[in-house]
């Protein structure tokens, strides 16, 4: 019977397209985790009930 | 933890793709194409693993109803559907050569893409319930019934006729396996079941992680 190594190369590349492209998904869901917590962070509400600006958007005093 | 069975799985599968490769000889009847058998077996086996985490966490999640257990059902199911997908896709990739077919209604084949569908209708499932208390309680039950056709997919070859082979390995005697093919069958399975387990604890822990940012 003939070798058919592109078979077996197939099956494998196949394995690793799969395998790496789950891995990947769970790595973006991780930096959307963490974009989300950042973003609600950044907007938690003041005492006063106003949104509390970013320090660095803060235009400067005269 | 997480990384570290990471970095134990890539090391794992390096050695199993050397053992795979290099090191178990061609076998005769079939050539070299027989080496997807080092991908293709333990891809299942894996996957039977995740499923049976699944099935334990969702009977836990029924009993106490624990976040946490419905958190790894769910972690395991999603990583065991991986991985029986690849074990199918590499079947029928094998199947071609020395089949000389893609595919074939055989009752082990049948009742392994069954197994197969019934998981992604779980993760569909997860989807598609917006209550999440009530969404993990229907999966909890999906995840369970899925669970139990597992031994029907294994004992399929015994109980039917069916063009694929019976179990090398998972049956009662010893096995009839060379010790070179067996070593490198073993490290691929060692290999593939550290990877699995670093899916479900990296998983599971973006779970968590989601929960607590949603709350």
């Amino acid at each position: 019977m003939p070798d058919n190594w592109s078979f077996v190369a197939a099956a494998y590349g196949l394995a690793a397209i799969v395998f790496l492209g789950y891995w990947r998904r769970l790595g973006r869901k991780e930096r959307e985790i963490t974009a989300l917590r950042a973003d609600r962070g950044s907007h938690q509400p003041s005492r006063t009930g106003h949104p509390r600006p970013d320090a660095a958007s803060r235009a400067p005093l005269p | 933890m997480v990384k570290v069975l990471g970095w134990l799985a890539v090391v794992g599968i390096a050695a199993g793709l050397t053992m795979g490769s290099a090191v178990a000889p061609r076998e005769v009847t079939q050539g070299n194409v027989q080496r997807i058998m080092y991908l293709h077996v333990p891809a299942v086996w894996v996957a039977y693993l995740a499923f049976i985490v699944g099935f334990v966490a969702s009977v836990v999640y029924l009993a106490r109803r624990r976040d946490t257990a419905d958190r790894l059902a769910h972690a395991a199911c999603e990583v065991g559907t991986v991985f029986l997908g690849v074990n199918i896709a590499t079947g029928a990739i094998w199947g071609k050569p020395t089949w000389g077919t893609w595919w074939t209604w055989d009752a082990r084949l049948t009742s392994v893409a069954v197994v197969f569908v019934m998981f992604l209708a779980y993760l569909l499932l997860r989807q598609a319930v917006e209550d999440p208390e009530r969404g993990a309680r229907y999966a909890a039950v999906l995840g369970i019934v899925a669970a139990l056709n597992i031994p029907l997919v294994h004992f399929s070859v015994y109980w039917w006729r069916t063009l694929h082979q019976p179990p090398s390995l998972l049956k009662p005697g010893t096995s009839a396996m060379p010790p070179s093919i067996l070593a490198a069958l073993l490290i691929n399975f060692a290999a593939l079941a550290l990877l699995g387990a670093y899916f479900i604890a990296r998983r599971a822990r973006v779970l968590a992680a989601e929960a607590e940012a949603l709350a």
